[in-house]
Protein backbone atom coordinates (compact mmCIF):
# COMPACT_ATOMS: atom_id res chain seq x y z
CA UNK A 1 0.00 0.00 0.00
CA UNK A 2 1.23 3.47 -0.79
CA UNK A 3 2.02 5.80 1.81
CA UNK A 4 -0.84 8.09 0.33
CA UNK A 5 -3.48 5.21 0.57
CA UNK A 6 -1.99 4.10 3.55
CA UNK A 7 -2.40 8.11 5.13
CA UNK A 8 -6.26 8.33 3.45
CA UNK A 9 -7.51 4.55 4.90
CA UNK A 10 -6.15 5.93 8.60
CA UNK A 11 -7.74 9.14 8.51
CA UNK A 12 -10.98 7.79 7.28
CA UNK A 13 -10.72 5.31 10.23
CA UNK A 14 -9.94 8.06 12.23
CA UNK A 15 -13.22 9.32 11.40
CA UNK A 16 -14.63 6.30 12.10
CA UNK A 17 -13.25 5.94 15.02
CA UNK A 18 -14.58 9.89 16.23
CA UNK A 19 -18.06 9.05 15.52
CA UNK A 20 -17.65 5.29 17.25
CA UNK A 21 -16.25 7.58 20.64
CA UNK A 22 -19.31 10.23 20.40
CA UNK A 23 -21.49 6.93 20.32
CA UNK A 24 -19.87 5.26 23.31
CA UNK A 25 -19.90 8.03 25.18
CA UNK A 26 -23.86 8.59 24.59
CA UNK A 27 -24.28 4.95 25.22
CA UNK A 28 -22.19 4.23 28.21
CA UNK A 29 -23.57 7.65 29.93
CA UNK A 30 -20.28 9.25 30.89
CA UNK A 31 -22.20 12.81 30.87
CA UNK A 32 -25.52 11.45 31.74
CA UNK A 33 -28.59 12.86 29.22
CA UNK A 34 -26.39 15.62 28.07
CA UNK A 35 -24.85 13.54 25.74
CA UNK A 36 -26.82 11.47 23.63
CA UNK A 37 -25.59 8.79 21.81
CA UNK A 38 -24.91 9.97 17.67
CA UNK A 39 -27.37 7.40 16.64
CA UNK A 40 -30.29 8.97 18.74
CA UNK A 41 -29.31 12.19 17.62
CA UNK A 42 -29.33 11.05 13.97
CA UNK A 43 -32.95 9.17 13.95
CA UNK A 44 -34.44 12.63 15.91
CA UNK A 45 -33.17 14.75 12.94
CA UNK A 46 -34.75 11.48 10.07
CA UNK A 47 -38.23 12.17 12.23
CA UNK A 48 -40.23 14.88 9.21
CA UNK A 49 -41.02 17.07 11.98
CA UNK A 50 -37.63 18.38 13.60
CA UNK A 51 -36.06 17.63 9.73
CA UNK A 52 -38.37 20.39 8.76
CA UNK A 53 -37.45 22.38 11.38
CA UNK A 54 -33.62 21.97 11.03
CA UNK A 55 -34.11 22.55 6.86
CA UNK A 56 -35.91 25.84 7.65
CA UNK A 57 -33.22 27.15 10.08
CA UNK A 58 -30.72 25.62 8.09
CA UNK A 59 -31.93 27.58 5.07
CA UNK A 60 -31.55 30.90 6.69
CA UNK A 61 -28.49 29.88 8.35
CA UNK A 62 -26.66 29.00 5.17
CA UNK A 63 -28.16 32.13 3.08
CA UNK A 64 -26.96 34.77 6.17
CA UNK A 65 -23.62 33.01 5.63
CA UNK A 66 -23.14 32.98 2.12
CA UNK A 67 -24.16 36.51 1.24
CA UNK A 68 -22.16 37.55 4.11
CA UNK A 69 -18.99 35.13 2.75
CA UNK A 70 -19.47 36.91 -0.75
CA UNK A 71 -20.00 40.23 0.09
CA UNK A 72 -17.24 39.93 3.15
CA UNK A 73 -14.53 38.72 0.25
CA UNK A 74 -15.68 40.74 -2.33
CA UNK A 75 -15.77 43.85 -0.03
CA UNK A 76 -12.36 42.76 1.64
CA UNK A 77 -10.17 42.04 -2.09
CA UNK A 78 -11.49 45.68 -3.17
CA UNK A 79 -10.26 47.54 -0.08
CA UNK A 80 -6.96 45.79 -0.12
CA UNK A 81 -7.05 46.57 -3.88
CA UNK A 82 -7.51 50.12 -2.53
CA UNK A 83 -4.50 49.67 -0.48
CA UNK A 84 -2.26 49.01 -3.45
CA UNK A 85 -3.47 51.66 -5.27
CA UNK A 86 -2.83 54.47 -3.19
CA UNK A 87 0.01 53.35 -0.57
CA UNK A 88 -0.64 56.27 1.36
CA UNK A 89 -3.85 54.56 2.77
CA UNK A 90 -2.64 51.53 3.55
CA UNK A 91 -1.22 51.50 7.13
CA UNK A 92 -4.88 52.85 8.22
CA UNK A 93 -6.89 50.20 6.72
CA UNK A 94 -4.17 47.28 8.39
CA UNK A 95 -5.61 48.64 11.42
CA UNK A 96 -8.86 49.52 10.92
CA UNK A 97 -9.04 45.57 9.80
CA UNK A 98 -7.03 44.66 13.00
CA UNK A 99 -9.51 46.88 15.63
CA UNK A 100 -12.83 45.57 13.83
CA UNK A 101 -11.72 42.04 14.14
CA UNK A 102 -10.84 43.09 17.77
CA UNK A 103 -14.71 44.12 18.16
CA UNK A 104 -16.08 41.64 20.55
CA UNK A 105 -18.89 39.52 18.58
CA UNK A 106 -21.15 39.95 21.30
CA UNK A 107 -20.74 43.95 21.33
CA UNK A 108 -21.46 43.90 17.76
CA UNK A 109 -24.37 42.12 18.04
CA UNK A 110 -26.32 44.91 19.85
CA UNK A 111 -24.68 47.35 18.04
CA UNK A 112 -25.89 46.15 14.60
CA UNK A 113 -29.46 45.06 15.62
CA UNK A 114 -29.97 49.15 16.40
CA UNK A 115 -28.38 49.59 12.92
CA UNK A 116 -29.14 46.57 10.43
CA UNK A 117 -32.57 44.85 12.40
CA UNK A 118 -32.57 41.80 13.62
CA UNK A 119 -33.07 39.89 10.30
CA UNK A 120 -29.71 41.41 8.63
CA UNK A 121 -27.04 41.14 11.71
CA UNK A 122 -26.26 37.66 10.95
CA UNK A 123 -24.85 38.20 7.38
CA UNK A 124 -23.50 41.70 8.63
CA UNK A 125 -21.15 40.05 11.25
CA UNK A 126 -20.79 36.76 9.08
CA UNK A 127 -19.39 39.90 6.16
CA UNK A 128 -17.01 40.72 8.96
CA UNK A 129 -15.81 37.83 10.08
CA UNK A 130 -14.98 36.30 6.55
CA UNK A 131 -13.70 39.95 5.56
CA UNK A 132 -11.47 39.93 8.12
CA UNK A 133 -9.63 36.50 6.81
CA UNK A 134 -10.00 37.68 3.40
CA UNK A 135 -8.74 41.02 4.08
CA UNK A 136 -5.35 39.00 5.44
CA UNK A 137 -5.08 36.64 2.41
CA UNK A 138 -4.83 39.46 0.02
CA UNK A 139 -2.74 42.09 1.59
CA UNK A 140 -0.29 39.38 1.64
CA UNK A 141 -1.77 37.96 -1.81
CA UNK A 142 -1.05 40.91 -3.87
CA UNK A 143 2.23 41.59 -2.05
CA UNK A 144 3.57 38.19 -3.40
CA UNK A 145 5.06 38.72 -6.40
CA UNK A 146 8.62 38.60 -7.24
CA UNK A 147 10.71 41.48 -7.29
CA UNK A 148 12.00 40.13 -10.71
CA UNK A 149 8.29 40.59 -12.02
CA UNK A 150 8.03 44.01 -10.40
CA UNK A 151 11.38 45.08 -11.95
CA UNK A 152 9.94 44.16 -15.48
CA UNK A 153 6.63 46.13 -14.90
CA UNK A 154 8.53 49.30 -13.49
CA UNK A 155 11.33 49.38 -16.42
CA UNK A 156 8.23 49.12 -19.07
CA UNK A 157 6.62 52.07 -17.11
CA UNK A 158 3.61 50.20 -16.20
CA UNK A 159 0.99 52.62 -14.22
CA UNK A 160 -0.15 51.08 -10.70
CA UNK A 161 -3.16 49.90 -11.97
CA UNK A 162 -1.91 47.75 -15.03
CA UNK A 163 0.80 46.68 -12.67
CA UNK A 164 -2.42 45.42 -10.28
CA UNK A 165 -4.36 43.86 -12.57
CA UNK A 166 -1.52 41.94 -15.09
CA UNK A 167 1.11 40.91 -12.30
CA UNK A 168 -0.65 41.61 -8.49
CA UNK A 169 -4.09 39.62 -8.76
CA UNK A 170 -2.75 36.39 -10.89
CA UNK A 171 -0.04 36.45 -8.50
CA UNK A 172 -2.37 36.61 -5.59
CA UNK A 173 -4.62 34.03 -6.70
CA UNK A 174 -3.35 31.45 -4.86
CA UNK A 175 -3.60 33.37 -1.27
CA UNK A 176 -7.02 34.51 -2.01
CA UNK A 177 -8.18 31.08 -2.45
CA UNK A 178 -6.43 30.01 0.65
CA UNK A 179 -8.36 32.91 2.59
CA UNK A 180 -11.44 31.70 0.70
CA UNK A 181 -11.42 28.56 2.61
CA UNK A 182 -10.58 30.17 6.40
CA UNK A 183 -13.09 32.58 5.38
CA UNK A 184 -15.76 30.24 4.71
CA UNK A 185 -16.13 28.52 8.20
CA UNK A 186 -15.36 31.59 9.43
CA UNK A 187 -18.96 32.89 7.93
CA UNK A 188 -20.34 30.27 9.20
CA UNK A 189 -19.76 31.04 12.56
CA UNK A 190 -20.21 34.52 11.93
CA UNK A 191 -23.62 33.89 11.33
CA UNK A 192 -24.44 31.56 13.54
CA UNK A 193 -22.89 33.90 16.77
CA UNK A 194 -25.21 36.47 14.92
CA UNK A 195 -28.50 34.80 15.53
CA UNK A 196 -27.76 34.27 19.17
CA UNK A 197 -28.95 37.84 19.59
CA UNK A 198 -32.75 37.45 18.42
CA UNK A 199 -32.58 36.97 14.69
CA UNK A 200 -36.11 35.53 13.83
CA UNK A 201 -34.84 31.83 12.79
CA UNK A 202 -31.65 29.81 11.97
CA UNK A 203 -29.33 27.34 13.77
CA UNK A 204 -27.40 30.04 16.16
CA UNK A 205 -31.31 31.00 17.59
CA UNK A 206 -32.22 27.20 17.46
CA UNK A 207 -28.92 26.76 19.68
CA UNK A 208 -29.25 28.75 22.30
CA UNK A 209 -33.10 28.75 22.67
CA UNK A 210 -32.82 24.10 22.89
CA UNK A 211 -29.89 24.74 25.27
CA UNK A 212 -32.26 27.07 27.73
CA UNK A 213 -35.29 24.68 27.40
CA UNK A 214 -33.26 21.38 27.83
CA UNK A 215 -33.92 19.72 24.37
CA UNK A 216 -30.63 18.50 24.12
CA UNK A 217 -31.18 16.30 21.09
CA UNK A 218 -32.36 18.88 19.27
CA UNK A 219 -29.37 20.63 20.78
CA UNK A 220 -26.85 18.22 18.89
CA UNK A 221 -28.58 17.88 15.86
CA UNK A 222 -28.51 22.01 15.43
CA UNK A 223 -24.89 21.80 16.94
CA UNK A 224 -23.77 19.03 14.44
CA UNK A 225 -25.90 20.50 11.36
CA UNK A 226 -23.65 23.85 11.64
CA UNK A 227 -20.54 22.04 11.96
CA UNK A 228 -21.35 19.93 8.81
CA UNK A 229 -22.51 23.02 6.58
CA UNK A 230 -18.88 24.93 7.65
CA UNK A 231 -17.22 21.17 6.72
CA UNK A 232 -19.04 21.34 3.74
CA UNK A 233 -18.53 24.80 2.53
CA UNK A 234 -14.55 24.01 3.51
CA UNK A 235 -14.33 20.72 1.59
CA UNK A 236 -15.70 22.74 -1.82
CA UNK A 237 -13.18 25.23 -1.47
CA UNK A 238 -10.01 22.89 -0.76
CA UNK A 239 -11.38 21.33 -3.44
CA UNK A 240 -11.64 24.61 -6.01
CA UNK A 241 -8.36 25.52 -4.79
CA UNK A 242 -6.83 22.36 -5.14
CA UNK A 243 -8.23 22.38 -9.06
CA UNK A 244 -6.83 25.76 -9.48
CA UNK A 245 -3.04 25.66 -7.54
CA UNK A 246 -1.90 23.37 -10.89
CA UNK A 247 -3.15 26.92 -13.12
CA UNK A 248 -1.53 29.55 -11.39
CA UNK A 249 1.58 28.30 -9.57
CA UNK B 1 26.56 71.84 6.48
CA UNK B 2 24.68 74.71 6.69
CA UNK B 3 23.13 75.79 10.06
CA UNK B 4 19.96 75.05 9.28
CA UNK B 5 20.04 71.39 7.79
CA UNK B 6 20.75 70.28 11.25
CA UNK B 7 17.96 71.48 12.96
CA UNK B 8 15.28 70.33 9.48
CA UNK B 9 16.99 66.91 10.30
CA UNK B 10 16.01 67.00 14.10
CA UNK B 11 12.63 68.44 12.89
CA UNK B 12 11.69 65.65 11.11
CA UNK B 13 13.24 63.03 13.81
CA UNK B 14 10.38 64.76 16.11
CA UNK B 15 7.82 64.21 13.48
CA UNK B 16 8.55 61.00 11.91
CA UNK B 17 6.58 59.45 14.91
CA UNK B 18 3.70 61.28 14.92
CA UNK B 19 2.93 61.07 10.93
CA UNK B 20 3.76 57.31 11.59
CA UNK B 21 1.09 57.28 13.62
CA UNK B 22 -1.15 59.31 11.83
CA UNK B 23 -1.13 57.06 8.84
CA UNK B 24 -1.53 53.89 10.80
CA UNK B 25 -4.30 54.96 12.80
CA UNK B 26 -6.11 57.53 11.04
CA UNK B 27 -8.98 55.09 10.27
CA UNK B 28 -9.38 54.32 13.63
CA UNK B 29 -10.00 58.33 14.77
CA UNK B 30 -11.96 58.31 11.85
CA UNK B 31 -14.15 55.62 12.92
CA UNK B 32 -14.84 57.18 16.59
CA UNK B 33 -15.44 60.58 14.37
CA UNK B 34 -17.79 58.69 11.98
CA UNK B 35 -20.15 57.32 15.30
CA UNK B 36 -19.96 60.62 17.17
CA UNK B 37 -21.20 62.32 13.97
CA UNK B 38 -23.76 59.20 13.22
CA UNK B 39 -25.38 59.87 16.92
CA UNK B 40 -25.28 64.02 15.95
CA UNK B 41 -26.84 63.69 12.78
CA UNK B 42 -29.31 60.75 13.57
CA UNK B 43 -30.26 62.80 16.73
CA UNK B 44 -30.48 59.22 18.89
CA UNK B 45 -31.58 59.09 22.30
CA UNK B 46 -28.38 57.62 24.76
CA UNK B 47 -30.54 54.37 25.54
CA UNK B 48 -30.20 53.70 21.84
CA UNK B 49 -26.50 54.15 20.89
CA UNK B 50 -24.49 56.50 23.58
CA UNK B 51 -21.69 58.73 22.04
CA UNK B 52 -17.79 58.50 22.09
CA UNK B 53 -17.68 60.90 24.86
CA UNK B 54 -20.09 58.80 27.70
CA UNK B 55 -18.19 55.72 26.61
CA UNK B 56 -14.96 56.77 27.16
CA UNK B 57 -16.57 58.68 30.25
CA UNK B 58 -17.75 55.71 31.63
CA UNK B 59 -14.59 53.74 31.42
CA UNK B 60 -12.28 56.30 33.51
CA UNK B 61 -14.94 57.07 35.97
CA UNK B 62 -15.83 53.30 36.82
CA UNK B 63 -12.35 51.24 36.56
CA UNK B 64 -13.44 49.14 39.57
CA UNK B 65 -16.54 48.04 38.10
CA UNK B 66 -14.82 46.86 34.87
CA UNK B 67 -11.98 45.72 36.44
CA UNK B 68 -13.13 43.32 39.03
CA UNK B 69 -15.28 41.57 35.63
CA UNK B 70 -12.20 41.53 33.61
CA UNK B 71 -10.04 39.56 36.05
CA UNK B 72 -12.47 37.09 35.80
CA UNK B 73 -12.31 37.36 32.24
CA UNK B 74 -8.92 37.65 31.86
CA UNK B 75 -8.42 34.53 34.63
CA UNK B 76 -11.37 32.30 32.72
CA UNK B 77 -9.24 33.01 29.18
CA UNK B 78 -5.21 32.42 30.77
CA UNK B 79 -6.46 29.33 32.91
CA UNK B 80 -8.25 28.14 29.57
CA UNK B 81 -5.47 28.58 27.15
CA UNK B 82 -2.87 26.92 29.96
CA UNK B 83 -5.26 23.92 30.14
CA UNK B 84 -5.92 23.55 26.84
CA UNK B 85 -2.38 24.05 25.51
CA UNK B 86 -0.61 21.84 27.75
CA UNK B 87 -3.27 19.22 26.85
CA UNK B 88 -2.85 19.78 23.18
CA UNK B 89 0.69 19.77 23.48
CA UNK B 90 0.82 16.83 25.41
CA UNK B 91 -1.44 14.72 23.22
CA UNK B 92 0.48 16.04 19.99
CA UNK B 93 3.38 14.24 21.57
CA UNK B 94 1.61 11.14 23.12
CA UNK B 95 0.38 10.62 18.98
CA UNK B 96 3.81 11.39 17.97
CA UNK B 97 5.56 8.14 19.10
CA UNK B 98 3.03 6.35 16.40
CA UNK B 99 2.10 6.82 12.89
CA UNK B 100 -0.79 4.84 13.04
CA UNK B 101 -1.79 6.94 16.25
CA UNK B 102 -1.01 10.46 13.87
CA UNK B 103 -3.04 9.54 11.16
CA UNK B 104 -6.11 8.51 13.20
CA UNK B 105 -5.63 12.05 14.56
CA UNK B 106 -5.89 13.57 10.92
CA UNK B 107 -9.61 14.56 11.38
CA UNK B 108 -8.49 16.50 14.25
CA UNK B 109 -7.09 19.17 11.74
CA UNK B 110 -9.42 18.94 9.40
CA UNK B 111 -12.44 20.00 13.11
CA UNK B 112 -9.54 23.12 14.37
CA UNK B 113 -10.13 24.51 9.85
CA UNK B 114 -13.90 24.09 9.52
CA UNK B 115 -15.71 23.37 12.37
CA UNK B 116 -16.64 26.78 14.38
CA UNK B 117 -15.86 25.67 17.70
CA UNK B 118 -16.78 28.58 19.04
CA UNK B 119 -20.52 28.15 17.88
CA UNK B 120 -20.64 25.00 19.77
CA UNK B 121 -21.10 27.27 23.27
CA UNK B 122 -23.91 25.54 24.45
CA UNK B 123 -22.96 22.36 23.33
CA UNK B 124 -19.98 22.45 25.61
CA UNK B 125 -22.15 24.55 28.28
CA UNK B 126 -24.48 21.55 28.39
CA UNK B 127 -21.71 18.96 28.69
CA UNK B 128 -19.86 20.73 31.23
CA UNK B 129 -22.62 21.48 33.67
CA UNK B 130 -23.44 25.52 33.08
CA UNK B 131 -21.48 27.44 35.97
CA UNK B 132 -18.26 28.95 35.79
CA UNK B 133 -16.60 25.75 34.84
CA UNK B 134 -18.42 25.58 31.98
CA UNK B 135 -16.87 29.11 30.38
CA UNK B 136 -13.66 27.22 32.01
CA UNK B 137 -14.43 24.36 29.23
CA UNK B 138 -15.14 26.35 26.83
CA UNK B 139 -11.97 28.77 26.42
CA UNK B 140 -10.03 25.11 27.07
CA UNK B 141 -11.68 23.40 23.74
CA UNK B 142 -11.23 26.28 21.92
CA UNK B 143 -7.34 26.29 22.85
CA UNK B 144 -7.07 22.84 22.54
CA UNK B 145 -7.46 21.90 18.66
CA UNK B 146 -5.22 25.26 17.36
CA UNK B 147 -2.24 23.31 20.15
CA UNK B 148 -2.71 20.11 19.03
CA UNK B 149 -2.07 20.36 15.66
CA UNK B 150 0.24 23.09 15.81
CA UNK B 151 2.81 21.03 17.83
CA UNK B 152 1.58 17.91 16.17
CA UNK B 153 3.34 19.27 13.08
CA UNK B 154 6.44 20.94 14.44
CA UNK B 155 6.99 17.91 15.82
CA UNK B 156 6.75 16.00 12.72
CA UNK B 157 9.07 19.16 10.53
CA UNK B 158 12.19 18.80 12.40
CA UNK B 159 15.12 19.44 10.09
CA UNK B 160 16.55 16.36 7.86
CA UNK B 161 20.17 17.02 8.48
CA UNK B 162 19.64 17.56 12.39
CA UNK B 163 17.43 14.48 12.04
CA UNK B 164 19.75 12.78 10.22
CA UNK B 165 22.98 13.14 13.00
CA UNK B 166 20.63 12.01 15.76
CA UNK B 167 19.91 9.01 13.77
CA UNK B 168 23.86 8.15 12.93
CA UNK B 169 24.50 9.09 16.34
CA UNK B 170 22.16 6.62 17.71
CA UNK B 171 20.10 8.28 19.91
CA UNK B 172 17.06 6.92 21.41
CA UNK B 173 13.69 8.18 20.94
CA UNK B 174 12.91 10.47 24.51
CA UNK B 175 16.47 12.11 23.19
CA UNK B 176 15.53 13.27 20.24
CA UNK B 177 11.85 14.20 21.62
CA UNK B 178 13.62 16.24 23.89
CA UNK B 179 17.01 17.60 22.12
CA UNK B 180 15.67 18.47 18.67
CA UNK B 181 12.15 17.47 18.02
CA UNK B 182 10.74 19.41 21.26
CA UNK B 183 13.00 22.81 20.78
CA UNK B 184 11.37 22.62 17.09
CA UNK B 185 8.18 22.41 18.30
CA UNK B 186 8.48 25.25 20.47
CA UNK B 187 8.15 28.03 17.71
CA UNK B 188 4.87 26.14 16.38
CA UNK B 189 3.25 26.19 20.03
CA UNK B 190 3.79 29.52 20.04
CA UNK B 191 2.25 30.44 16.46
CA UNK B 192 -0.35 28.25 18.31
CA UNK B 193 -0.98 30.96 21.11
CA UNK B 194 -0.72 33.90 18.68
CA UNK B 195 -4.02 32.62 16.34
CA UNK B 196 -5.60 31.61 19.93
CA UNK B 197 -5.10 33.90 22.72
CA UNK B 198 -7.23 36.76 21.05
CA UNK B 199 -10.41 33.90 20.28
CA UNK B 200 -9.86 32.77 23.67
CA UNK B 201 -10.34 36.37 25.87
CA UNK B 202 -13.62 36.35 22.93
CA UNK B 203 -14.68 32.56 23.40
CA UNK B 204 -14.87 33.39 27.48
CA UNK B 205 -17.08 36.53 27.13
CA UNK B 206 -19.63 34.44 24.60
CA UNK B 207 -19.29 31.72 27.34
CA UNK B 208 -20.18 34.28 30.17
CA UNK B 209 -22.83 36.38 28.34
CA UNK B 210 -24.61 32.64 27.09
CA UNK B 211 -24.24 31.38 30.60
CA UNK B 212 -24.33 34.48 33.00
CA UNK B 213 -21.75 33.57 35.79
CA UNK B 214 -19.13 36.47 35.72
CA UNK B 215 -16.88 38.52 34.16
CA UNK B 216 -17.01 40.83 31.15
CA UNK B 217 -19.79 38.89 29.11
CA UNK B 218 -21.95 38.64 32.28
CA UNK B 219 -21.19 42.68 32.76
CA UNK B 220 -22.10 43.28 29.25
CA UNK B 221 -25.42 40.86 29.29
CA UNK B 222 -26.26 43.20 32.67
CA UNK B 223 -26.11 46.28 30.99
CA UNK B 224 -28.48 45.39 28.37
CA UNK B 225 -30.53 44.57 30.40
CA UNK B 226 -30.98 47.78 32.38
CA UNK B 227 -30.56 49.71 29.70
CA UNK B 228 -27.09 51.11 30.66
CA UNK B 229 -26.08 51.23 26.74
CA UNK B 230 -23.13 53.25 28.04
CA UNK B 231 -21.81 50.95 30.38
CA UNK B 232 -22.19 48.22 27.57
CA UNK B 233 -20.30 50.12 24.71
CA UNK B 234 -17.89 50.60 27.34
CA UNK B 235 -17.77 47.20 28.05
CA UNK B 236 -16.82 46.12 24.48
CA UNK B 237 -14.47 48.61 24.28
CA UNK B 238 -12.56 47.26 26.70
CA UNK B 239 -12.98 43.80 25.34
CA UNK B 240 -11.37 45.40 22.28
CA UNK B 241 -8.54 46.90 23.70
CA UNK B 242 -7.88 43.52 25.63
CA UNK B 243 -8.09 41.23 22.69
CA UNK B 244 -5.70 43.51 21.21
CA UNK B 245 -3.16 43.42 23.37
CA UNK B 246 -3.58 39.78 23.47
CA UNK B 247 -2.38 39.52 20.11
CA UNK B 248 0.25 42.08 20.73
CA UNK B 249 1.40 40.08 24.02
CA UNK B 250 1.18 36.43 22.22
CA UNK B 251 2.99 37.71 19.04
CA UNK B 252 5.68 39.62 20.97
CA UNK B 253 5.92 35.98 22.72
CA UNK B 254 6.30 34.43 19.12
CA UNK B 255 8.67 36.87 17.72
CA UNK B 256 11.17 36.60 21.16
CA UNK B 257 10.41 32.63 20.90
CA UNK B 258 11.36 32.28 17.42
CA UNK B 259 14.89 33.83 17.86
CA UNK B 260 15.25 31.85 21.40
CA UNK B 261 14.45 28.67 19.79
CA UNK B 262 15.34 28.66 15.79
Amino acid sequence: MSARARHRTLTAAGVVLLLALMEAIGRVGLFGSSWPPLTEVVSYVAEPVTGDLLGRALAATAGAAGTGFALGSAVAVVVAALGVLLPVVQPGLDRLAAVVNAIPLIALGPLLITTVGREGTPTVIAALAAGFAMFIAATSGLAAASTPHHDVFSALGASRRTRLLRLQLPAAVPLLLDGLTLAAPAAVLGAVIGEWFGAPRGLGILLVSSMQNFQIELLWAAALTSALVSLAAYLVLTGLRSLATGRFL
Amino acid sequence: MRPGAESATARRAVWRPVLNAVSRYWTVVALIAAWALWIRVENLNQIVAPTPAAVFGDVLGHPTVYAADLGWTLLNACAGLILGMALGAGSAVAVWASPVLSGLMTPMALIMRSVPVVAMIPVIAQVAGFGNTAVLAVTVVVSFFPAFVMAGSGLRSAPAATSDLFTVLHASRPTRLRLLLLPNAAGALLVALRLTAPTTVLAAMLAEYLLGTHGLGKLFADSVTFMDTARAWGTALVATVVSVGCFIAARAAERHGTARFS
